[in-house]
């Protein structure tokens, strides 16, 4: 053995390099997403004064009760609230291009006709419509979020979207229930997470069952008649879900889609016609209606295409108090801007963090005098938000500035500039007004003013990114480089090792295989980490992967073809074997050209035609055979891969009759419960799901565990075991219990393989099972292609793996957006909702094919031949021989990726898509690392498992071969000793 | 003269092999020159006579390149056929023609393999640059080696060339390919230009691709010829 660094040594700085990467990727994660807003508290009655003026900051107004208080605002305020209530209805997922049309067009004709009150309430203008752009990430949760506290929350609240929790942060809500109003909740129960106790009364709907449309939106509705009734209520929130289920379900063109706008149509006439019977003795109120987010074409959010921030904001008030706005529904403000608005409506501080302003256009009945005070105190609630994050932002001389002057300068003199001079306009619009004197222009002049500063403001604190902590930053990324380094020094001391053993005889016929393609793999790798630089690159990734992969192949066949005529000399079944590989690299070319096309993937051409798009428009049924034609692929190929075992290990066909088992319940499952919309989340379909589940993992736990055992019950079986112990010495011992070895682990990868395939027929939308199928059918194949001799490099053939894993994750339909995250597999199977196991769902369903990969190198392990030169005569030996690559090679790969990408997110950090392209593909990244040490501890944890027991059962009956030896050995003396007598 | 002396060293060194005609540096600097003006010719035909361009109409410009430059190159390397005793000229150009489908259908797989896009849209446009990248790679190889696949084997998979009439062939061809494969990365940006749909950057690769490598071929050939010219004085 030439190397020098031992077994353990080995194992241990591995295990020391992924530790230390997973800190480092925690380090950095917790440094670059802050999650921390920039002020804490609540606004109090000092919103309503300048922020330099500290008199009465002394006054304590906790002792009022909300009554007080809200006398208090409104006094303070010095705008008469317009409104007594507030409708305030969300409709999930509305993109505002279906109610007010796009770009100056009017919506689609199918979607004007299916709101015909909506659409006559904007044309008469007592409705006011916006385009009100929200900001990535397109998930509920941060967008209610941003809604009522008008801050941008982290990027990280997608990842706690699933797991609601009550919000910290200043808000409308929060206000209006310190300032006393009753406010009920129907609809989405994220709004109960978010503020538990400030309901008065409340009917919270899951937005678990994804397939449900109807349920969920008539417990919303069943409300209504009651409740417009009374008039115990000042503020009443309705979050609809209904619109963006149909969305998940079938996209933009679903045709529930129709019926559902009509629905929310009539909810919308049935509040007005109530509203407008009121408005005549009594209070008024004011309707609002906004959208989250909008959906992409497929019904999918997350990201931060148009199609997904162009979120509504429509503001019905009563007729005779909105005026007609031409062109309004083309407006387009920021859905951060409603938190002000609302709050200059209702009389209440706007939220400390916010960073909106208020949307004039909403607020045209106010006089000129209100106006200018609601812009006055939004411009005070942004300048204290300025000075917390611009410490040194003191505008000094504010009041007795009385000179307009043009602004220039530093960030802070800017505003400082900007602000004073919509101050002095202001002042000076004001002394006027008390002479009688002023007229529009100069109220115009101030208004502008004030919108130059508010724009201003909002714009910078939007923008900037919060202050990073720079040491966190650093350390995470050392840890990672480091942990990098080690990788990829262990790998090419083990790639040393057996290049420093490989001039050995018996390896100097194998052709050269330090040729193109080993050289290409490192090439590829550097390349496709370099293109990571380029956003576009990023959201085409599956491009690179499919093209890198493909021209791989290219390179085999073509170094495959060096060897193909049988030059003299060489055995005559090298022909055959070659023109095997041959067809092998054909194969896998034809069947990844199939993966390519399936989805066409990305964000910039999935108009494109796909074969996904293809059978979808043929049909439910299709698909559904399909599916079924995938599943019998899948089962067939696993069953025939372990059959192969059966003239050597009979236990076999006990394994595969068991797998047989869950293979019918899931193509059951596939008939009876996958069919549309409202039956699948029925009860039966989540039980007989679950059943798969627990069959599944008994039988793949089972597996492992016992399938060395077996080799015992073969050991005893059969006659001959004494025969060989007697005679061999414990070299050829050690060789065949590393074919046992061998056998185990080929019979355990197969069953696992086949266990986590039909674990996501279950859980994958139907129409990716197709792309699993053809994935095992290239696992396959390439364990046909290195089965062969003479073998390749083992890195480059576990390195191919890999690259296999990520073509098949974009194949089945994911990028590196975040709107492709399929969120109803994760709750296929589960009866209640636990954020642990849909995490868990929704990791295995998007990592299908990259774990379906990292299990394969299982199979990989037992049918490669494991380097002469790295068997040694030590157990230990043997196991660096058969983990050494394979544990290796994916860490490597992906740690090399994750550290180069982390870089690229620290350098892209000013870049325009930090957010939308980069951070989401950092998710990604960070995600496939887990997904890759898991794989890879699985792999490890089996080997190591299966051959301490092999060697143990074989070690067992070697003693045992031993005394059988001795006795014998007796005998024969015995018999000598007879003879000679 | 020089002639004379390079085939003298060619036939010293690489002893018998040598059945028919090696190139000479000035046939092989001839014969690049030539397929480069047939390139250029083809290209001014399309621009001037037809008036489309690689990115207006990829069709039929790739169709006039390859309509002149596919004679071009079978007329130039057939009168290098590698054994000029038994094969004739005429049947080095036929088995140049014969070659042209069958390297044009490889080299359409290829491309589809490695992602070119399929559908009858597209159909016309992957007829015709295939045909053009046949003529840059395995056309001179069939008007030159015929059907001897030792031949083939040595430039398309080992990549060894070994006389001059090998870097010939071997050199354009291998620069076409690898030109081709650089220019299909920018397809995929959002840049949203025309030339990046299929075939047209891939064209620009394959055509670049293919004059660097004649490039390197002469100026190898010509270094290799100073050489040898040393060497014998």
């Amino acid at each position: 053995m030439s190397h020098s660094l031992g077994c353990s040594r080995f194992a241990a700085l591995t295990v020391a390099a992924v530790l230390i990467q997973l800190v480092g990727l925690s380090l950095f994660i917790f440094g670059f997403f802050p999650v921390k807003p920039a002020l804490s508290g609540i606004s109090g009655p000092e919103s309503f004064r300048a922020p330099w003026d500290d008199a009465g900051e002394n006054q304590s107004d906790l002792a009022l009760t909300p009554h007080q208080i809200r006398r208090l605002y409104q006094d303070l305020s010095e705008i008469p609230s317009p409104f007594d209530q507030l409708i305030l209805m969300v409709i999930d997922g509305l993109p505002a291009e279906f109610v007010l049309g796009k770009d100056q067009n009017p919506p689609r004709k199918a979607f004007l006709d299916a709101m015909p009150y909506t659409q006559s309430l904007l044309s008469s203008g007592v409705a006011i419509g916006f385009h009100a752009k929200a900001a990535p990430p397109t998930v509920t949760m941060p967008r209610l979020k941003a809604m009522v506290s008008g801050a941008i929350p982290g990027y990280l609240d997608v990842v706690y979207n699933f797991n609601t929790q009550a919000l910290q942060d200043d808000n409308i809500i929060g206000q209006l229930f310190l300032a006393g109003q009753k406010i009920l909740m129907f609809g989405d129960d994220t709004w109960l997470k978010l503020f538990p106790d400030f309901f008065a009364r409340t009917d919270g709907v899951s937005s678990f069952f994804v397939r449900d449309t109807v349920e969920v939106d008539q417990n919303v509705s069943r409300h209504l008649g009651d409740e417009l009734m009374r008039d115990d209520w000042d503020i009443m929130i309705l979050h609809y879900l209904g619109l963006d289920h149909v969305g998940h379900i079938g996209g933009r063109d679903c045709f529930l889609m129709v019926p559902k706008l009509k629905e929310m149509d009539d909810v919308i006439e049935r509040i007005c016609n109530t509203i407008q019977m009121q408005d005549k003795d009594q209070g008024r109120t004011l309707l609002v209606i906004v959208s989250d987010h909008g959906m992409t074409n497929d019904g999918n959010h997350g990201g931060s295409s148009y199609e997904e921030t162009d979120s509504l904001a429509l503001f019905i008030g009563a007729k005779d108090q909105m005026h007609r706005l031409d062109g309004s529904q083309w407006i387009t403000v920021d859905q951060v801007d409603i938190a002000p608005t609302l709050a200059a409506l209702f009389n209440i501080p706007i939220p400390k963090n916010n960073v909106g302003i208020l949307i004039q256009d909403a607020l045209h009945f106010l006089s000129e005098e209100q106006m200018l005070r609601a812009m006055e105190l939004n411009s005070w609630q942004l300048l204290r938000l300025l000075q917390a994050q611009l410490s040194w932002l003191k505008c000094i001389n504010l009041e007795e500035e009385l000179v307009v002057s043009k602004c220039h300068g530093s960030t802070e003199n800017m505003f400082c500039c900007l602000y004073g001079n919509a101050a002095a306009l202001h002042r000076s619009w004001k002394s006027k007004k008390m002479s009688m004197s002023n007229n529009r222009g100069d109220y115009n002049n101030a208004a502008a003013a004030y919108n130059e500063f508010l724009k201003a403001a909002s714009q910078w604190l939007s923008r900037r990114v919060t202050d990073k902590p720079v040491g966190l930053l650093a350390l995470g990324v050392t840890a990672m480089l480091l942990s990098c380094g080690v990788l990829l020094c262990l790998l090419f001391h083990l790639n040393k090792a057996v290049e420093g053993d490989a001039k050995l005889p018996g390896l100097e016929n194998s052709p050269r295989s330090l040729g193109l393609a080993t050289a290409f793999i490192v090439a590829a790798t550097i390349g496709n980490v370099v293109s990571m630089i380029s956003s576009s690159m990023v959201e085409e990734e599956q491009y690179n992967w499919h093209f890198l992969t493909s021209a791989h192949f290219l390179l085999l066949l073509r170094e495959t073809l060096q060897a193909l005529p049988a030059i003299t000399g060489k055995v005559s079944n090298h022909n055959a074997r070659a023109g095997y590989r041959v067809c092998c690299l054909l194969l896998l070319l034809i069947s990844g050209r199939i993966l390519r096309g399936w989805h066409q993937g990305g964000v910039n051409w999935t108009n494109l035609p796909d074969i996904s798009k293809w059978l979808e428009l043929r049909g439910n049924y299709y698909v559904k055979n399909t599916e079924i034609v995938a599943l019998s692929m899948v089962m067939g190929l696993s069953l025939y891969a372990l059959s192969v075992l059966w003239k050597r290990i009979k236990v076999v066909s006990a394994v595969m009759l068991s797998l047989l088992l869950p293979g019918i319940l899931v193509l059951r499952h596939i008939i009876e419960y996958q069919d549309d919309t409202l039956t699948s989340s029925s009860n039966i379909a989540t039980l007989s799901a679950q059943k798969i589940y627990y069959i599944l993992i008994v039988i793949s736990v089972v597996t492992v565990v016992a399938s060395p055992w077996f080799i015992l019950l073969k050991k005893k079986n059969s006659t001959c075991s004494m025969g060989w112990a007697k005679s061999v010495a414990s070299e050829a011992i050690i060789k065949v219990s590393l074919h046992d070895t061998r056998d185990t682990l080929y019979m355990i990868g197969w069953a696992l393989l086949l266990c986590w395939c039909l674990v996501q027929l279950l859980l994958q939308q139907p129409i990716n099972s197709m792309p699993l199928s053809v994935l095992l059918f290239q696992v396959y194949l390439t364990m046909l292609y290195s089965h062969t001799e003479p073998p390749q490099k083992q890195w480059v053939e576990v390195a191919t793996l890999y690259y296999l894993g990520m073509v098949g994750h974009y194949a089945m339909g994911n990028s590196n957006s975040l709107a492709t995250i399929d969120v109803a597999g994760a709750f296929i199977g589960t009866s209640n909702y636990s954020t642990l196991y849909s995490g868990i769902l929704m990791f295995i369903n998007t990592y299908a094919s990259p774990m379906l990969l990292i299990l394969s190198i299982l199979v990989h392990i037992s049918v490669r031949n494991v380097h002469p030169t790295l068997q040694g005569n030590d157990w230990r030996q043997i196991l660096m021989a058969l983990l050494g690559f394979p544990c290796l090679v994916p860490l490597a790969l992906n740690s090399v990726a994750l550290t180069a990408y982390t870089i690229v997110l620290l350098l892209m950090q000013n870049h325009l898509f930090i957010w939308s392209v980069f951070s989401p593909k950092f998710l990604y990244v960070a995600a496939m690392t887990l997904c890759v040490d898991v794989g890879v501890f699985i792999i490890a944890i089996t080997v190591v498992y299966v051959q301490t027991i092999v060697a143990y059962i074989s070690f067992r009956a070697m003693s045992m071969g031993r005394q059988w030896q001795a006795m014998d050995g007796l005998q024969d003396k015995n018999v000598n000793v007879v003879h000679r007598t | 003269m020089v002639k004379e002396k390079v085939v003298v060293a060619g036939g010293t060194s690489k002893k018998a092999r040598i059945t028919g005609n090696d190139a000479s540096a000035m046939g092989a600097i001839l014969v690049h020159l030539m397929c480069a003006l047939g390139l250029g010719i083809a290209v001014w035909v399309s621009q001037s006579v037809e008036s489309v361009s690689l990115i207006s109409d990829p069709v039929r410009t790739l169709c006039v390149i390859s309509a002149i430059q596919c004679p071009t190159v079978i007329l130039l390397f057939s009168l290098y056929r590698r054994n000029p005793q038994t094969c004739s000229y005429l049947r080095a150009v036929i088995r140049g023609a014969l070659v042209l489908p069958v390297g044009a259908l490889a080299n359409a797989l290829g491309a589809i393999a490695l992602g070119a896009p399929v559908g009858t849209q597209y159909l016309w446009r992957t007829i015709w640059w295939s045909c053009m990248m046949s003529a840059f790679t395995f056309v001179p190889a069939g008007s030159v080696f015929g059907s001897s696949w030792c031949d083939w084997q040595r430039i398309f998979a080992y990549t060894k060339p070994v006389w001059f009439l090998d870097y010939m062939v071997c050199l354009p061809a291998h620069g076409a390919i690898v030109g081709a494969w650089f220019g299909a990365w920018p397809m995929p940006l959002d840049w949203e230009r025309p030339w990046q749909d299929w075939p047209i950057c891939v064209s620009y690769g394959a055509v670049l691709g293919y004059l660097l490598g004649m490039f390197a071929c002469v100026g190898f050939i010509s270094h290799h010829n100073r050489q040898q010219l040393y060497k014998v004085d």
